[in-house]
């Protein structure tokens, strides 16, 4: 039913938009910015780069909202074409969208768990840097699915992926999150 | 899928398994068993929960704002592009028709010469009416059209 009353809310919005109430089209980006902020924060680093991301990727909608055919969620077609800017951007930048994931061999046996008792306290401000290590596709999948609730067929409309390599992608994510944390902490807990 | 290696579960179906993918009796048997398995599948939960609880990080600049500025500034360009391909047609049609008229005009002229001043004065101030008619016409719906684009755009109404 909320899925319905969205696709009716878009369709307003959008013919209002087509209609020349271009001032509308503010609602769009409001509705829409916090995913397409996930995306272009999580896969670029330079402010001034992301600014122009932004503009690029609503400009795009803009002009080619005429050719918007509600088969998908407004906001799902936004963050696709948010994705595809910001990978044609490390493209032409020649950043890696995959690049090799800075993991830690797991080669010790656990035979306790004495990083949990520490892990609670710094545990996000670590995983939080621990995320910008990973890969731009990496941490912006990891975003999508963990933050922004989004089910593995949205996420795979938005990156044009199949959904059986999304979850594999997510899964070797989560494993060089753990793994490097324990790393982390397993430092720690020797150093003292 | 294989969920065993090395006596173990796999780090694939211990992720599977906490996300609520995939339900076997055997993976939660083995769980109970294997203390291993269990504090991987605890490392994991952690992490799940950390995750999300890491705060949502806006931009330095007002998304909004940039992109409607951005919008409002392509609308304009585009307007003055399609307002130039009018004012080039237009110019082209008017020098088009007026040189295929230019051996007309000692005919159209004729039209004229036998009419009463009074006549001539009619026809020329009613195509003047016509003309100032259409003008105005023109300019009012200009005006409109930019009033309902441009007002208020960088103030949008939410």
């Amino acid at each position: 039913m909320s899925n319905e009353n969205n696709h009716f809310s878009d369709k307003v919005i959008v013919t209002n938009i087509l209609n020349g109430n271009i001032q509308d089209f503010a609602m769009i980006v409001k509705s829409t910015e916090k995913l397409v902020t996930q995306v272009v924060r999580k896969m670029t680093t330079n402010v001034d780069d992301q600014m122009d991301l932004v503009q690029d990727i609503y400009l795009k909608a803009y002009q080619n909202l005429p050719s918007f055919k509600f088969k998908s969620k407004l906001s799902t077609w936004i963050a696709n074409i948010a994705y595809n800017t910001t990978v044609n951007y490390l493209q032409k930048k020649r950043i890696p969208i995959i690049g090799i994931e800075n993991t830690i061999e797991n080669n010790f046996t656990i035979t306790d768990n004495p990083e949990l008792a520490t892990i609670k306290t710094e545990a996000v401000e670590i995983l939080n840097a621990e995320i910008d290590k990973l890969p731009p596709l990496h941490k912006t999948l990891i975003h999508l699915y963990h933050l922004e609730n989004l089910p593995i067929k949205e996420i795979s409309a938005i990156i044009n992926l199949p959904e059986g390599t999304i979850k594999s992608y997510l899964s070797r994510a989560r494993k060089t999150l753990k793994d490097n944390i324990n790393h982390h902490f397993k430092n720690e807990y020797y150093e003292k | 899928m294989s969920i065993m290696k090395s006596n173990h579960l796999t780090d694939e179906i211990l992720q599977a398994y906490l996300l609520k993918e995939i339900e076997d009796d055997a993976i939660a048997k083995h769980l109970a068993e294997c203390s291993i398995c269990r504090a991987k599948l605890e490392n994991y939960q952690y992490l799940v929960n950390n995750i999300q609880k890491i705060e949502y990080k806006t931009f330095s600049f007002n998304v909004t704002t940039v992109v409607m500025a951005k919008i409002v500034q392509y609308e304009r360009q585009t307007n003055r592009n399609k307002e130039l391909v009018f004012w080039g047609l237009l110019t082209f049609t008017f020098i088009l028709i007026a040189s295929l008229a230019i051996p007309f005009i000692p005919k159209i002229l004729t039209l004229f010469y036998p009419k009463s001043i009074f006549t001539t004065l009619l026809l020329i101030v009613t195509g003047l009416v016509v003309f100032l008619f259409l003008l105005a016409d023109i300019n009012q719906q200009y005006k409109m059209k930019e009033e309902k684009i441009f007002k208020n755009n960088l103030q949008p109404i939410l």
